[in-house]
């Protein structure tokens, strides 16, 4: 290891990292004090005497309390919850076997195929919701979580196509040989040799699919009506903006616990999620 | 590489290969065919599902769902009701028109019925039947339902749009009733100004707020976007006085901040005592009176007592607004449009939209004359009772011509509103109005 | 490595070498089934059904479909006829059109540059073992999973005109008098959303990168530094060139969300004030969606594409040249 004066550790390491987490996190804070602070507290002006923006005195669990009874928020968030499990589930499934394939197998088109699966990733949203919409009609989906479900991969699977294409180029070719020529058939060397190898991978394109998917936003508003189906981004602020006020509190304790399963899938992956690229990210 | 062996192996190939290259031209079948192995899944005629915006005032929307039950025993039906935030009422019509299926009665707002016109089932009976039953119709909401002759939707409410205002503070200016023109407005806000009390107006993309101001400003000075046959005549003197009134009532009276504000921002600048008047619905008032306990003034009194409401003062060609006007459209993609209409005539009868009406007080009205007779009116506070008869001065954007699509399009592109807010920012007056103009005559041709 | 079919596609993610035994011989199993599936075609078109399916039928298609919608003048409810280009002309024509259109390049540059360099700083400072370590590291990562609708609007809540806290600490500290106009000035708008967008995006930055960093040889390191490198040059002549494939992976990807991006304007501040915020996909919305004009708002969004395009193809092809270096 190169050494290193403590003073410069403190200037070039420990100020710039509190500066760093300071910024990130001070939203959360912000987030976490709004959802606490008493309406009254709320909607002071900025100029008057007793203005405490950083903290509060009178701490409330009103804005949370109301979160959860006025609105649907626990079923949202186990719709969101549902929704994104299957559609990751769905996306790695595919993004697995396409990688493997585009990374190890010969066959006609096989560039090509590459190319357009990337392709994909660029069209945007905007342009395709009117016509998806179209296409949900036609298969009955409209208002069920299918309709996200079957969407969300979209772009999703060529997220994990890639990254685990990447995966699978770097493991040597040799192994399958020898599992094959110990009489593996292809398909039983592709499953049980070298799958494992790229769990990290697949966690890691796995969180970042569920990642995608629970903040997706407007195929969840367009394709999902009813008030017990909707996600957490759609129901959140679908119900707590009233004509012409937004309920502050409620949208901050909205956000905070919208965010809770995540982190928590988060907090026990991201060991892997960052041992999956690690070791692994070459040139 | 091996050669497949059996019939099988090829089969699979070939047809997996076939799937694959027609794959766009097949997809439709495709589509077609994995659709058809589903049974239908919806039953004829006997749900109805009516979506609309959150109302502002939650008990509308209570006695609206308590009616709901009502209406359903009454014929038959289950009615359910959806509401959702007003900015996501576009998205979620615009899919439910393209993919052919949604809710079956849709609370249209401004002139939308004109911009969904060809999804839209007639109603020109029911329209009928509720002016001989409830008077005239307003006549901007007339003009928004209405295509042509034929009526596209039902008109069911308008939220009208007041200045609220803080009467103390301008009793304190010496300004003891609300101005009668915009130039007494101007130069008492000037004077508020000077005391930490501006006025406050939003200019930008709102969806309410800022246009309720803007095409007001053209019409209180004798502009207007076209004249009737639709032909853009922005281009004149009028318009440009009054973007010259606009830009000196912004310095002088303002509060430059707000030029960003949403459509929440303004409600809560006034109620936290950033501001001593705002163009709004009575939403402020209503939020000041049910939080008396936790909304005061400076005296530590009830902010609620201290708010009262006047109309835009008169320009010089008088005093005009751009209130929103609400109706209901059953679309054509309902599978069942008599149950849709039963429904919309049962809601307007009178005892039931007199219940609807009273929840509301005062901050949505009736479309029709009737409503300004009903009871109710006497027993609100002061500061409400204006509303009774607000609507009547109401136009819809697109003035003089029809609301149509290009008056939506000029509306959502926000070309009057960003007239003025360039003009605050410093462009000219002249050239604010040539751009303006030049926006129109893109979209009008 | 064996050679594989050139595409355009970047590589990121591998697995850990291993170490391979000496192969033996012996028969394989007769079974039909198993022998088809032996066929690297075979298997690599059953790999690639379910995927092209998916993607074919929900993207390749509306895409198809939402082409044509660009080239005619179908408005909601009413299907439109042909127009050819009209719609691309009229737009590439419209003040506003223009203003989104450069706003795009501008938002997607600047966020990017910032997203870069901070999640490289963070990246390198992460570096390193260190008590709170994976505390920090977890926590990192919250801007990254909270719904970007949700996050927005509590930078909204932050900048907001009249309660901002930003306004009140700096007139607090005596720096200010007047409110800064986060949101009501356009200039300062578009800082605030690139703000808030590099806020958001850092974090997918840092982790990838500290993933990069990790693979890096300590050795290289020392063996600098005992050249005489100093921290700086390590980081030139070592860290980066080694980094420069994970860097442009990450790059692409973040281009592309950025480019497209939606939610983060539509929520802050809707396109305002005076459209001048506008990105060509919440313009395309606006159009399409607010006005009913759905072929004009579907030629607006695909004009994003071939930019796109071209970007990511240029940032590839260097890939491609550092892979085969």
């Amino acid at each position: 290891m190169v050494i290193e004066r403590r003073w410069k550790k403190w200037v070039f390491f420990y100020i710039p990292l509190t500066l760093f987490l300071v910024g990130m996190l001070f939203p959360f804070y912000w987030m976490l004090i709004t959802a606490i602070r008493p309406d009254a507290e709320l909607y002071r002006s900025w100029r008057n005497v007793h203005n405490t923006p950083f903290w509060t005195l009178h701490p409330t669990l009103d804005h949370v309390q109301d979160l959860l009874a006025r609105t649907m928020f626990p079923r949202w968030l186990w719709n969101t919850f549902f929704i994104a499990t299957v559609s990751t589930g769905i996306s790695l499934f595919c993004g697995l076997l396409a990688g493997y394939a585009l990374a190890r197998l010969r066959f006609p088109m096989a560039g090509t195929l590459g190319t357009a699966i990337f392709v994909t990733y660029l069209v945007p949203p905007t342009l395709l919701f009117i016509p998806l919409a179209n296409i949900i009609r036609n298969f009955q989906l409209g208002d069920t979580p299918w309709a996200l479900i079957l969407t969300y991969p979209t772009f999703l699977i060529p997220f994990c196509t890639w990254l685990l294409m990447g995966y699978f180029k770097t493991i040597p070719k040799e192994l399958e040989e020898c599992a094959r020529v110990d009489g593996a058939t292809r398909f039983g060397a592709m499953a049980r040799i070298i799958f494992p190898i790229a769990v990290p991978g697949i966690l890691s394109a796995g969180i970042f699919a569920f990642t995608l998917s629970w903040n997706e936003f407007i195929y969840a508003l367009v394709f999902i009506s009813s008030p017990e189906r909707k996600t957490v981004p759609v129901g959140v602020v679908s119900e707590l903006i009233r004509g012409d006020i937004y309920f502050w509190g409620q949208l901050m304790a909205g956000a905070l616990l919208g965010s809770v399963p995540v982190a928590l899938v988060y907090s026990f992956f991201v060991e892997y999620y960052v041992a999956g690229l690690t070791g692994s990210v070459k040139g | 590489m091996d050669r497949p062996r059996s019939d099988r192996t090829t089969g699979v190939d070939r047809r997996t290969f076939l799937r694959r290259t027609g794959l766009v031209a097949g997809a439709a079948g495709l589509e077609g065919i994995l659709g058809a192995r589903r049974a239908p899944a919806y039953a004829q005629g006997t749900k109805l599902h009516l979506l609309r915006w959150n109302d502002f005032v939650p008990a509308c929307d209570e006695e609206l769902r308590r009616q709901l039950g009502e209406a359903g025993r009454a014929l038959g039906a289950t009615v359910t009701l959806e509401t959702i935030n007003a900015n996501d009422l576009q998205p979620r019509i615009t899919s439910a028109v393209q993919s052919g299926t949604g809710p079956d009665i849709i609370m249209l707002l401004h002139n939308w019925p004109h911009l969904y016109e060809a999804s839209l089932v007639d109603v020109s009976d029911l329209a009928e039947w509720q002016r001989k039953d409830q008077g005239g119709y307003y006549s901007q909401s007339e003009a928004a339902a209405k295509v042509g002759s034929r009526w596209v939707a039902l008109p069911h409410s308008i939220v009208g749009v007041q200045m609220a205002y803080r009467k103390s503070w301008f009793d304190e200016v010496g300004q003891t009733t609300w101005p009668r023109t915009l130039e007494e407005l101007r130069l008492v806000g000037l004077k508020l100004k000077k005391n930490g009390h501006p006025i406050g107006q939003t200019l930008a993309h709102t969806f309410g707020d800022a246009p309720t101001w803007a095409y007001p400003m053209l019409w209180n000075f004798g502009a207007a976007e076209t004249d009737v046959t639709g032909r853009s005549v922005l281009d004149r003197k009028e318009t440009v006085d009054s973007v010259r009134f606009m830009q000196a009532y912004w310095k002088d009276a303002c509060d430059e901040g707000a030029l960003a504000w949403d459509d929440t921002n303004n409600n809560r600048a006034f109620l936290a005592g950033e501001i001593s008047a705002t163009l709004n619905g009575a939403s402020i008032f209503i939020a000041a009176k049910r939080g008396a306990d936790k909304l005061k003034d400076e005296k530590d009194q009830p902010l609620w007592q201290d708010i009262l409401h006047g109309p835009i003062p008169n320009g010089p060609a008088g005093s005009w607004a751009y209130h929103v006007a609400f109706s209901h459209g059953i679309m054509r993609y309902s599978k069942a449009p008599k149950l849709a209409k039963d429904f919309l005539r049962w809601l307007a009868a009178k005892e039931h939209f007199g219940k609807w009406f009273e929840a509301a007080g005062g901050f949505s009205v009736g479309a029709n004359k009737y409503w300004e007779e009903h009871p109710m009116w006497p027993k609100l506070d002061d500061a409400m009772k204006i509303y009774r008869t607000a609507a009547r001065v109401s136009r819809m954007f697109g003035y003089a011509g029809p609301p149509s699509a290009k008056a939506t399009e000029v509306y959502s592109k926000y070309v009057i509103v960003d007239m003025y807010a360039k003009a605050v920012q410093g462009m000219g007056a002249a050239d604010a109005v040539a751009w303006a103009a030049g926006e129109l005559r893109k979209i009008y041709g | 490595m064996a050679k594989h079919p050139r595409s355009l596609v970047p590589t990121v993610g591998a697995a850990p070498p291993i170490e391979v035994a000496l192969p033996r011989p012996r028969p394989a199993p007769p079974w039909r089934l198993t022998r088809c599936l032996e066929s690297e075609r075979l298997l690599a078109a059953l790999l690639l059904t379910p995927a092209v399916v998916l993607l074919a039928l929900f993207i390749a298609y509306p895409f198809v479909m939402g082409v044509w919608l660009a080239l005619s003048d179908a408005s909601v409810g009413s299907p439109g006829t042909f127009v050819g280009l009209r719609n691309f002309v009229k737009e590439w024509n419209d003040s506003i059109f223009q203003t989104a259109f450069q706003n795009t390049f501008f938002y997607t540059f600047w966020a990017t540059i910032f997203k870069l360099t901070l999640g490289m700083w963070l990246a390198l400072l992460l570096n390193r073992q260190f008590r709170g370590m994976r505390l920090v590291r977890a926590s990192m990562l919250l801007p990254f999973i909270v719904p970007t609708v949700l996050s927005t609007f509590a930078w909204r809540w932050m900048v907001d005109p009249t309660f901002s806290v930003v306004n009140w600490l700096l007139y607090s500290l005596g720096l200010i008098t007047n409110k800064l106009p986060f949101l009501s000035d356009g200039r300062w708008a578009m800082w605030c959303a690139i703000v808030v967008n590099t806020w958001r995006g850092m974090p997918f930055f840092a982790i990838t990168l500290l993933a990069g960093l990790q693979t890096i040889n300590p050795d290289l390191h020392e063996a600098a530094s005992l050249d005489g490198a100093n921290s700086w040059q390590r980081f030139w002549k070592v860290t980066w060139p080694l980094l420069k494939p994970v860097t442009i992976v990450v790059v692409v990807f973040s281009v592309i969300q950025t480019f497209a991006d939606f939610q983060l304007i539509y929520v802050l501040t809707g396109g305002g004030p005076a459209n001048s915020t506008h990105l060509l996909a919440t313009y395309a919305y606006q159009i399409g969606v607010a006005t009913g004009l759905l072929g004009e708002g579907a030629a607006i969004s695909l004009f994003m594409f071939p930019v796109l395009f071209v970007v990511v193809w240029f940032q590839l092809r260097y890939l491609r040249r550092l892979e085969s270096a």
